[in-house]
């Protein structure tokens, strides 16, 4: 599966600062594509909304260790359907309240960005 | 993990929270709460389950090599013996029994294997290969539970195959003993509630479908029987065909067919009647309607011909336009989208889990004669005109037997699934039902009728609980198939009869209404009995004979072995029942 309308990464992250914003437009829309996905097993009260600011996980965010392991296989599988290679979001203990990669959507967005950024030839 | 509604508890040996999730929140099916057995505690959550009572059903999905540890061998490419093997598939088989006494029913997810797991490559299937191993302990645990009617295997297997090679999650089960990818759990927990609808008896039991380019490609009355795009070397012609071909395996299972077209009637059935490769001809339908009436109106009409309720019918058309009319009008009657793509018309149907049924019996195979011998009843009331002779020249016969285990199956099969004829609308489990009739003053009998039209079976029960010389009829439930033939009226009249000869003073029947039993209200109002409108009580005092309708005749059998020889009061035997004045041999 492919998503549509979304930029290659690879070649996302040697074009532009324009090409940037919409590389990242890209991992964003993967992780509301992923959000999107968790919801269906959350009662309607506790369903994540797709915003930047959104508080995903630690204090006063919205998933539980569980929710945060599947949300973590969603988004990994959706980023391997759309980009063709792996990428491995718990290089960093995801749970660790050090790393806070998944504090917030923001937060999980350059995070993504950045793994891109370590791929050999500067993409994932 | 809770909610409203029926109660589910889970077993397992790994994490299953995110089923209970799944199960949970979403809205299709019945509404479920859920409880869960701490993981990895198998064999005492089974054997003495704990915080459970009141819990409707269990849910038991395991890991094959926690469950049979010489599994665990057998995967490390240890030696070990079938027979060990099988040996702790029985003491699993052992424990689930056991814990069916704590529940309705028990469902058990067969033993998987990921599909990354090679196992022994292209030895896999030979000898003592893993997958020739596992299939055989999954067959073994089937068998061993064959006899057990409340305990259901649910195909794990295809909840695996329809993720793909991503069901497995490495990264899930490191990280939270979740051996499964969420997608799993997802169709695990629509099977689970499939199931639980299947045990309640909500399954649908009437198909409506479309003729022009649904059951067969092309509108018939353009372009002619002979040219209909059905069978032949054509790709379409093909998929129209097995679209039939699977519509024909369910009417085979006891769905009933019928038919809504739009089309000039006579030109329709000619297509049925003369096209060489149509599968389905006009009698493996139990009604048809085709004429240029609105489709709501004519599903409606079948549904009342048919004598079933909104609630049993999924209707099938190629338009969306007709599909979107019947689903406003009738929003009872499930109405699937239907794909464009015609080539996916036979999976689609295969696909649905409304039709899932927990019992089959001989009478679902049957089901169509006896709607076709009702086309011929309602022939004949149409000749005859008046309706007292009508049900007179019916010859109607009923055969009443107390309940045993021979016919333990259908009587909870027509318990569970019956709502409109249905007084108390109790649902039961065979353990449960058993368990009621180990009261000495309790009975329970079934009801067979046949006529010269032909014979429905076992369509009736009536059950009695007697107290303080009353008698409170606990079960009344007559199928919708012989309903409006006076076989009510002689229900009632076998009970009357018997209960006068015990001695007791009243007959006493509470209605419990629900959504769907009203046509059993509106015949108990006809009964004659005296209503208490403040506690919906209906009352016969057994000094007065109740009248048996005329025309019908009614027998017993010699009692099986096996059947309660218990009465209410220990004063009548079972073999003196056969004395009782109702009966005419």
């Amino acid at each position: 599966m492919t998503t549509q309308g979304i930029k290659p990464l690879e070649s996302s992250v040697k074009e532009s600062s324009q090409d940037c914003t919409s590389h990242l437009d890209g991992v964003l829309r993967l992780i509301y594509e992923s959000i999107a996905g968790l919801n269906v097993q959350l009662p309607e009260e506790q369903r994540i909304r797709k915003s930047l600011s959104t508080v995903l996980f630690g204090a006063g965010g919205t998933l539980d260790s569980l929710g945060l392991a599947n949300f973590i296989v969603i988004l990994e599988q959706k980023l391997e359907e759309s980009y063709g290679f792996r990428v491995d979001l718990t290089e960093d203990d995801p749970f660790s309240p050090t790393t806070g990669h998944f504090r917030t959507v923001h937060s999980l967005a350059t995070y993504v960005s950045e793994l891109a950024a370590r791929r050999p030839g500067g993409a994932l | 993990m809770a909610r409203t509604g029926l109660k589910l508890h889970l077993i397992s040996d790994f994490n299953l929270e995110t089923l209970g999730h799944y199960l949970v929140n979403s809205e299709m099916g019945p509404q479920l709460s859920v409880s869960a057995a701490p993981f990895g505690q198998v064999f005492p959550a089974l054997l003495q389950p704990q915080h459970v009572e009141g819990t409707d059903f269990a849910l038991v999905w395991t890991s094959p090599q926690k469950i049979v540890p010489g599994f665990t061998d057998a995967l490390n490419h240890v030696a070990v013996s079938d027979e060990r093997l099988l040996a702790e598939v029985h003491q699993f088989a052992d424990c689930l029994r056991e814990s069916y006494k704590h529940f309705r029913a028990v469902f058990v997810v067969t033993w998987t294997l990921p599909l990354h797991q090679r196992g022994d490559g292209i030895l896999n299937l030979k000898g003592q290969g893993l997958r020739k191993r596992l299939l055989k302990m999954n067959l073994e645990l089937a068998e061993q539970l064959q006899d057990c009617a409340g305990i259901y295997l649910l195909d794990g297997q295809r909840w695996m195959e329809m993720v793909g090679k991503s069901a497995y999650s490495p990264k899930l089960w490191y990280l939270t003993k979740t051996p499964f990818h969420a997608d799993v759990f997802r169709y695990a927990a629509a099977d689970v509630k499939a199931a639980i609808s299947a045990v309640l008896g909500a399954s649908r039991k009437l198909v409506v479908v479309d003729l022009d380019n649904t059951l067969w490609g092309g509108v018939v009355g353009d372009l002619g029987w002979q040219n209909l795009r059905l069978g032949g070397h054509d790709y379409l012609g093909e998929a129209y065909l097995d679209f039939q071909r699977a519509l024909k395996s369910l009417r085979n299972r006891g769905i009933l067919l019928a038919i809504a077209s739009k089309n000039e009637e006579s030109v329709a059935l000619e297509a049925l009647a003369k096209h060489p490769e149509m599968l389905l001809r006009v009698e493996d339908f139990a009604a048809h309607r085709i004429n240029w009436n609105d489709k709501a109106a004519n599903v409606a009409d079948l549904v009342a011909e048919l004598n079933l309720g909104l609630q049993s019918v999924v209707f099938i058309d190629d338009s969306p336009v007709e599909r979107a009319r019947v689903r406003e009008a009738l929003p009872e009657v499930y109405v699937p989208e239907w794909p464009d793509d015609r080539t996916l018309f036979a999976s689609q149907l295969l696909e649905m889990d409304c039709f899932d049924s927990a019992y089959a019996t001989a009478e679902d195979g049957s089901r169509h004669q006896s709607y076709a011998a009702e086309k011929q009843r309602e022939l004949s009331r149409k000749q005859i005109g008046s309706a007292d002779e009508w049900l007179r020249s019916l010859g109607t016969e009923i055969t009443i037997q107390e309940s045993d285990e021979a016919d333990r199956v259908r009587v909870v099969q027509l318990m569970n699934k019956t709502n409109q004829m249905n007084l108390s609308t109790r649902r039961v489990s065979e353990p449960e039902l058993q368990a009621w009739l180990q009261h000495n003053n309790r009975k329970l009998w079934a009801f067979r009728v046949k006529d010269k039209f032909g014979d429905s079976g076992l369509t009736g029960i009536l059950s009695l609980e007697v107290q303080s010389g009353s008698a409170q009829i606990t079960d009344f439930v007559l199928s919708c198939r012989v309903m409006g033939r006076n076989v009510e009226h002689a229900m009632v009249a076998f009970a009357a009869r018997y209960c006068q000869e015990l001695g007791l003073t009243d007959l006493r029947a509470d209605y419990l209404p629900t959504a769907k039993n009203k046509p059993c209200l509106k015949f108990w109002m006809s009964s004659g009995f005296l209503f208490d409108e403040r506690q919906n009580r209906f009352t016969w005092p057994l000094s007065m004979p109740y009248p048996l309708p005329e025309g019908i005749k009614m027998h017993r059998p010699p009692a099986r072995a096996g059947a309660s020889p218990l009465s209410p009061r220990g004063t009548l035997r079972d073999s003196e029942d056969a004395s009782l004045s109702v009966f005419t041999d």
